[in-house]
């Protein structure tokens, strides 16, 4: 019952606008009162500074920083280029860049807006020039920009691993497989897409010349992520340290290498950076908050308790968490609805000897494909603006690229091999 | 009141973005705030990157730990009073978006309202919460927990005026493109 109450005040208070940090302490704060429960406000609050101090989470505010910092230091055209001169003479060539550029971009980003904004720039007025459908070229860019999540760098993974425990060594690693075959399978749509319309029949193949220069000049932010996940291969930096790598090194390429940025930048990008980590951050402290109530008043357990009464075999637990993720993913943001369902699958998951990092990938993937799910998420608007593209236009042109992203999906689900391959063979666990 | 319209416009590019348009109290709050976190995250990225250099030489310092453990607990809440004033804390809008003039300035006004509630929820255990700590201290740094603690209060305490300022603008009849711009 109380389970009922929680979810249902929670989602109304929700999606009547109030923003999701306030709706989680309301809610909150209306159970104790109404319910009379015995907690004081002030013990239970707390737990919301508790949630933003941990020294690993100093990682996620970082990491955003250091994208920030490459995003606007000129690494995302040299990135664009290298991808140009290695794929732009397939049929749909620019599409296939877009992705390769998008899938790379993620690699030092970690994040799916920046990605898409900052690759988005640079490609969609090529793109617009060789007649690629302008609905088309935002529907790419919505969900290529989506990749970035299942890269080393990832945010989302990052919080997984704190609120799972899971290790964050292992988590950076086993997403690339499924996200180099989402991007494969996302450039079969872009050939199919190039030679159907005619609109781009690939360019000349660069020259090995052509090909080193672009590689020279993108090399020192593609070694970014090979510096940072070597670091944390080699067990000398933990996630938090890397962060603070990242950005050293983001400011030294930006700074003093390319040169595309200033010092009096640097304010603006931080306050930035740091505004959209605030807005993370007292999400996972609010999340927090409501939890320790789910978990003191054994919410948690009898959602268990029903879950197992629907799922009792782990293939079908599986598939009521990705069918519960993908719904709930057209409404929230990914990470408030990784804090929201983690606590509440991770027990059964655990249960059900389901592997954590097999969980962290599954739910990553699922709420990447909630970023541009129809008619509302972060890349799909981010994409459209850049693209000057309707969401209904779009549309049309989404089903095939996440047809491609479910079914792989689907896949990484099943076949565990996908997420355990790179981590295994990396570090000899997974 | 004195509008932020009638300070003079610099003849250079501010450093930090101005964000929305507000009365001089109102904007010199939030200027203060934008500086603080700014500062708050500088001193947090160099304290972490001392920390890994620390490290490598084969330092440990618990010091540099807690101290960002200390500025993270600033930061978040700095960086929250920082964009409920930019209305950017992460929001379901997909319904609401779909009223338009007055229906959506009552819905503004609802949710604003109730938003200020919560402020003030927050705000006062916040005090709650500093006042009954000036006894305990951090473990390392050896101050007292209230100062960690603080941010909590302060943060609510100015998310508080810049949503009671909404309000205010709200039931002057100003629209939401006008009160935060056409981008947000």
């Amino acid at each position: 019952m109380l389970t009922i109450q929680v979810f249902g005040i929670f989602f109304i208070i929700a999606l009547a606008g109030i923003p999701l940090y306030f709706s989680l302490i309301a809610t909150t704060a209306g159970i104790v009162y109404f319910k009379d429960l015995p907690y004081q406000l002030d013990s239970l609050l707390l737990n919301l500074i508790g949630g933003v101090e941990p020294f690993i989470l100093i990682a996620v505010p970082l990491f955003i920083f250091a994208g920030e910092l490459l995003a606007k230091g000129g690494v995302g055209k040299r990135i664009v280029n290298l991808a140009q001169a290695l794929f732009g003479w397939l049929p749909g060539g620019m599409g296939v860049v877009t992705i390769v550029s998008c899938l790379l971009f993620g690699g030092v980003s970690g994040s799916a807006i920046a990605d898409t904004a900052a690759i988005g720039s640079l490609v969609a007025p090529t793109m617009k020039e060789k007649g690629y459908h302008p609905d088309f070229t935002a529907a790419l860019l919505s969900v290529a920009g989506t990749l970035a999540l299942l890269m080393p760098l990832s945010i989302p993974f990052l919080v997984f691993a704190f609120v799972s425990g899971a290790s964050m060594r292992i988590l950076s690693m086993s997403g690339v497989i499924p996200a180099m075959i989402c991007a494969v399978a996302l450039s079969i749509v872009c050939v199919r897409y190039g030679k159907k319309s005619g609109c781009d029949n690939g360019s000349k193949p660069s020259s090995l010349k052509e090909i080193w220069t672009a590689s020279k000049e993108a090399g020192p932010a593609i070694l970014m992520p090979v510096i940072i996940v070597g670091g944390i291969w080699t067990g000398t930096f933990t996630p938090t340290e890397a962060a603070a790598v990242a950005v050293a090194y983001g400011l030294v390429i930006s700074l003093f290498l390319y040169r595309d940025l200033k010092f009096r930048d640097l304010p603006e990008i931080a306050l930035k950076a740091f505004q959209t980590s605030a807005s993370v951050l007292l999400v996972i402290g609010a999340t927090g908050v409501l939890s320790w109530l789910l978990t003191a008043e054994m919410v948690a357990m009898q959602l268990a308790e029903w879950i197992q009464s629907v799922a009792s075999q782990p293939w079908q637990f599986l598939l009521l968490l990705n069918i519960v993720l993908l719904l709930l993913g057209i409404f929230i943001e990914p990470l408030p609805a990784m804090l929201l369902t983690a606590p509440l699958f991770l027990p059964m998951a655990r249960a059900m000897n389901i592997d954590l990092i097999l969980m962290g990938v599954i739910m990553v993937m699922n709420l990447s494909i909630a970023l541009y799910t129809p008619p509302v998420g972060g890349t799909l608007f981010v994409a459209a603006k850049l693209c000057k593209a309707k969401i209904g236009g779009m549309t049309r042109y989404i089903i095939p690229l996440m047809a491609m992203n479910i079914a792989v999906l689907f896949l990484t689900t099943y076949i565990p091999w996908l997420s355990k391959a790179l981590p295994k063979f990396l570090f000899g666990v997974g | 009141m004195q509008s932020a319209e009638q300070i003079p416009t610099p003849g250079y590019r501010e450093i930090l973005p101005c964000g929305p348009q507000q009365a001089l109290p109102v904007f010199l709050l939030a200027r203060l705030i934008d500086w603080a976190l700014v500062v708050a995250a500088a001193v947090m990225i160099l304290l972490v990157i001392f920390n890994v250099a620390a490290h490598a030489v084969g330092h440990d310092l618990a010091q540099t730990t807690e101290a960002c453990e200390f500025l993270m607990v600033w930061v978040s809440f700095l960086g929250g009073a920082s964009i409920i004033r930019r209305s950017g804390h992460m929001t379901i809008t997909e319904f609401i978006d779909k009223l338009s003039g007055t229906q959506r300035r009552i819905a503004d006004f609802v949710v604003q309202l109730f938003t200020l509630g919560v402020l003030w929820i927050l705000f006062r255990n916040g005090l709650i919460i500093v006042e009954n700590n000036w006894g305990n201290v951090l473990t390392v740094l050896g101050i007292p927990m209230s100062w960690q603690y603080m941010p909590l209060s302060i943060g609510s305490g100015a998310g508080l005026i810049f949503v009671a300022y909404d309000l205010y603008l709200i039931l002057c009849g100003k629209s939401r493109e006008e009160r935060y711009g056409v981008d947000e």
